[in-house]
């Protein structure tokens, strides 16, 4: 392409700079931002005003924050899932599946204290709840080393079989809270029972304390990546599994590893989201639609590359916008799915633009020699 | 064709002044030379001497930024590959390029104008058929490429590019994966061509005797310029080094004679399957001491992979036993066998020795992430190993701009010279060296071979494979050629004759005198 005296041209790069991913990253979302208002303006609303609700309830409104800070958090959770596998060059495509485990293995720990049965119970609420964070880190991860295994051993493609964990999980949670479900609730409905008030999570300015872990998870898992020796052993089986195999790092090891962490993620974000979620402290009747919400860990985790303390902004975005989106759609009289809409034209915008990542648009003097250069390494 | 016409002996391909300039480099610097009808022009330089930009060049995969291509007189302008390959210039790579689970006619026919929608493989097997009895080329037409041995594989890019016209044949290396008596068949091919008037010029890094042997005429690059370009009678092997190199080079190490001390390696019987699940390894038995070079002669794929393996824990064998140093590691891991004082520099330095995208620090770390001096309470002291990267760079002159590098920036050479150290100043028991001079130059190979005497020096065993018999013969304590997953014998290095390992490595038993 030729404007004026210069000529557009296309070149790989050589390298990526962390700030340069940020700055693509950023472009992108305005982009998908601009992209999204051709919807607002299709339905005869002014994108301007469309989107000053939708950041205005989602970061600034009494209500709409906390809504936001808790998708923050099961949006993180899902995204670590992602992230360790895939710095193990492995896709884990199973947080859904994962997180369902995690939620029910919650409500078996209740179920087993008789919290279904019985009002009063004997325990201590803070030890029942200890266990309720052990049972769905341990539930996912079980779920998680169903595909680690399978791979490390047998070489089993994990995202197959992660995705068919999905669709397991999913009928098994509806058998459990459905009609003559274990887990059922007395009253019908399609949910679970309900968890006593003494078993909320403690709120911290209406905020459940599982930020802390999960934020606390970010830095651990920063310092992993970055210094520790299992870290080192992770990457460099993402990067060349070979290689790493040479070097005396086991093939069946770190498959599973990364698949019990990451699963083990995706378990406290079911217990997050049905046991410390203001207002739910249920396995809701819509946990299908959670369940959904859950692969935007994969999204967050690519866009952040990785890197386990870019995903808290990326996730922060995510959570937001679901949730501002959802009111828009109300209140402006949109039809139904414009949350989801958005999402997923933030998605598929932010993947076009990784594009950026590999190559870049130079610009150079017309005439030079070097216009029509074939093919050059 | 611009060709047509041409008579032996006339000047077919000519460059004049050709410059090619990177970042940072000048690769070729105002080349000139000519190539005539029927002759064999062998361009000789060492790695990064510019050898792979200029046949690049001449293959249209890069511009020149000066300088002009006269093909049959006619100043050329290659744009692309397809542009050479209508000129009648063929190009034979030095890694094939063949879709490995096609048959051969399939694969020589591929691409070919006249193969048109619907295949007529009668008739192109009429054709290249003409084609190989006219060089003396044998090979299987239904065999599938992944059955063929590297001298065969080579036989079918020739044909490849012969059977699209190709007049001018490049060829990349022609010999770095042959056995001997292949490397002598393919020699007598080229004789052949060139007798037919082809135009043949092979890039060669070292193996001097064979540009002795074959060519014409050779033209010497050193960076990026020509520093000689001679009929071939008025070349020495030790004149054409000294130009290559710009100084004297020890060709021939002398086998240092070390005391011998007790028994490292032991091996028992030790068995292994291919991925393929064939026998690939045999039942062999040997020992190697302290201070001994234990050299496997062969061909590649004769069971040198397996064993290594087996030896390095990367492979279960199927029955054996190993013993390192009075202790029975046949089962260990391989990271445990790392710790035990293994040294392992495998054949591939790009997809197994080294992680592409990680810096040199983390190269270097693969062989010390395991090692409690390099790490705290399982944090990896990255300072630490930073230190030994900078010394490693420095003591073994990795050419390199940091060590925060990325592996990938490296030549192979360079690379291969990292690895080495890293390694080495392990100080292995074991030092286990896997085809460890393929594709280096001369300065590299010189450097990679002398390190491996210091490492026996220094009291450890060394097991060598590699498929280059004078590379074997001028190390080695024992000679052992391998064929078919068996050892054919074990001979100690001053007793050796070269013809005979030569046959034991294509399986054959001389009646020596031994």
């Amino acid at each position: 392409m030729k404007i004026g005296g210069y000529q557009l041209k296309l070149e790989q790069r050589v390298s990526l700079a962390g700030w340069q991913a940020a700055l693509t990253s950023i472009l992108a979302i305005v982009v998908a931002l601009l992209l999204f208002s051709l919807l607002f303006i299709f339905a005869g609303i002014n994108p301007i005003i469309a989107y000053q609700e939708v950041f205005t309830y989602a970061f600034a409104n009494q209500f709409g924050l906390p809504l936001t800070i808790n998708r923050f958090i099961f949006l993180l959770l899902c995204t670590f899932a992602f992230i360790i596998p895939y710095r193990a060059g492995l896709w884990n495509i199973g947080m859904s599946g994962q997180f369902y485990i995690g939620a029910l293995s919650v409500y078996a720990v209740l179920f087993a204290v008789g919290v279904k049965s019985f009002n009063i119970i004997p325990i201590s609420p803070v030890i029942i709840i200890l266990f309720m964070l052990a049972a769905a880190a341990l539930g996912g991860a079980l779920l998680g080393a169903i595909p680690g295994y399978l791979k490390g051993k047998y070489n089993i493609n994990e995202i197959v079989v992660t995705m068919m964990l999905n669709f397991i999980t999913f009928y098994f949670v509806s058998f459990m809270i459905k009609e003559g479900g274990l887990f059922m609730n007395p009253g019908g409905r399609g949910e679970s029972f309900e968890l006593p008030s003494s078993l909320q999570a403690p709120l911290i300015s209406n905020v459940p304390f599982t930020i802390f872990i999960a934020l606390g998870i970010a830095f651990l898992l920063y310092y992993m990546f970055a210094k520790t020796r299992i870290g080192y052993q992770i990457r460099a089986y993402g990067k060349n599994p070979a290689a790493a195999e040479y070097a005396g790092i086991s093939k069946h090891k770190i498959p599973l590893l990364v698949f019990i962490l990451g699963g083990a993620l995706a378990g406290l974000a079911g217990y997050h989201y049905f046991a410390a979620f203001p207002g739910v402290y249920k396995i809701s009747r819509n946990y299908g639609q959670i369940g959904d919400l859950a692969f935007y860990g994969i999204i967050c985790g690519l866009i952040s590359q990785g890197n386990p303390l870019a995903a808290i902004p990326v996730a922060l975005l995510f959570g937001g916008l679901s949730v501002g989106g959802r009111l828009v759609q109300g209140k402006l009289h949109m039809s139904f799915g414009v949350d989801y809409a958005l999402l997923g034209v933030l998605m598929i915008t932010l993947v076009a633009f990784q594009f950026f990542y590999r190559y870049k648009f130079v610009f150079i003097k017309a005439g030079k020699e070097n216009i029509d250069v074939g093919v050059s390494n | 064709m611009l060709l047509d016409g041409i008579k032996r002996g006339e000047t077919v391909l000519e460059t004049k002044g050709i410059t090619k300039r990177f970042p940072g480099v000048v690769a070729n610097d105002h080349i000139d030379f000519e190539i005539k009808a029927g002759e064999i022009h062998a361009i000789l330089g060492e790695n990064g001497a510019g050898k792979t930009t200029l046949m690049n060049i001449l293959f249209g995969l890069y511009q020149p930024d000066e300088g002009e291509i006269l093909i049959g007189g006619k100043s050329v302008r290659l744009r692309s590959p397809l542009d050479a390959i209508d000129l009648g210039i063929g190009m034979v790579h030095q890694h094939r390029k063949l879709v490995s689970a096609h048959s051969v006619i399939e694969n020589i026919i591929l691409g070919h104008p006249n193969a048109g929608k619907i295949l007529d493989l009668k008739k192109a097997e009429a054709e290249i058929n003409v084609l190989c009895k006219k060089y003396g080329f044998k090979v299987d037409f239904d065999a599938k490429i992944w059955q063929l041995s590297e001298g065969e594989k080579q036989v079918v890019e020739i044909l490849k590019v012969l059977y699209r016209g190709a007049e001018i044949l490049i060829l990349d290396e022609p010999t770095s994966a042959l056995t001997p008596p292949e490397t002598e068949k393919l020699l007598a091919s080229i004789q052949a061509m060139s007798g037919d008037d082809l135009a043949i010029v092979p890039f060669i890094t070292h193996k001097l005797p064979i540009v002795l042997a074959i060519s014409d005429r050779v033209t010497v690059l050193r960076r990026g310029k020509v520093v000689s370009s001679m009929p071939t009678e008025q070349a020495t092997e030790k004149s054409l080094a000294i130009e290559m190199v710009g100084r004297e080079v020890i060709f021939r190490i002398e086998r240092v004679k070390v005391e011998r001390g007790p028994a490292i390696l032991e091996v028992e019987n030790l068995s292994a399957l291919s991925d393929k699940g064939i026998l690939a390894l045999d039942g062999v038995s040997f020992s190697i001491c302290e201070g001994e070079i234990f050299g496997i002669a062969g061909i590649s794929g004769n069971g040198q992979q397996e064993l290594v393996e087996a030896l390095a824990g990367l492979r279960e064998p199927e029955n054996g036993t190993v013993i390192l140093d009075g202790q029975d590691i046949t089962t260990s891991s391989s990271l445990e066998r790392w710790q035990l004082g293994l040294g392992y520099i495998p054949s591939d330095r790009i997809d197994v020795g080294s992680i592409a995208d990680f810096s040199l620090i983390e190269n270097t770390a693969m062989n010390y992430y395991f090692d409690e001096k390099y790490s705290r309470r399982g944090a990896l002291d990255y300072g630490k190993i930073r230190a030994l990267t900078e010394e490693i760079i420095s003591e073994y002159g990795v050419a390199t701009t940091s060590s925060d590098s990325l592996a990938k920036t490296l030549s192979g050479g360079n690379l291969q010279k990292l690895i080495l150290a890293r390694v080495l100043t392990r100080k292995p028991r074991l030092v286990i060296a896997d085809i460890p001079t393929q594709g280096l130059d001369i300065g590299a190979t010189e450097f990679v071979r002398n390190k491996l005497v210091e490492a026996k020096e220094a009291g450890a065993c060394v097991l060598l494979i590699s498929e280059d018999l004078d590379e074997i013969l001028s190390l080695s304590d024992w000679v052992v050629p391998i064929y078919e997953g068996k050892f054919m014998d074990i001979i100690p290095g001053d007793k050796v004759k070269r013809e005979s390992v030569g046959a034991m490595m294509a399986g054959l038993h001389l009646e020596a005198e031994i």
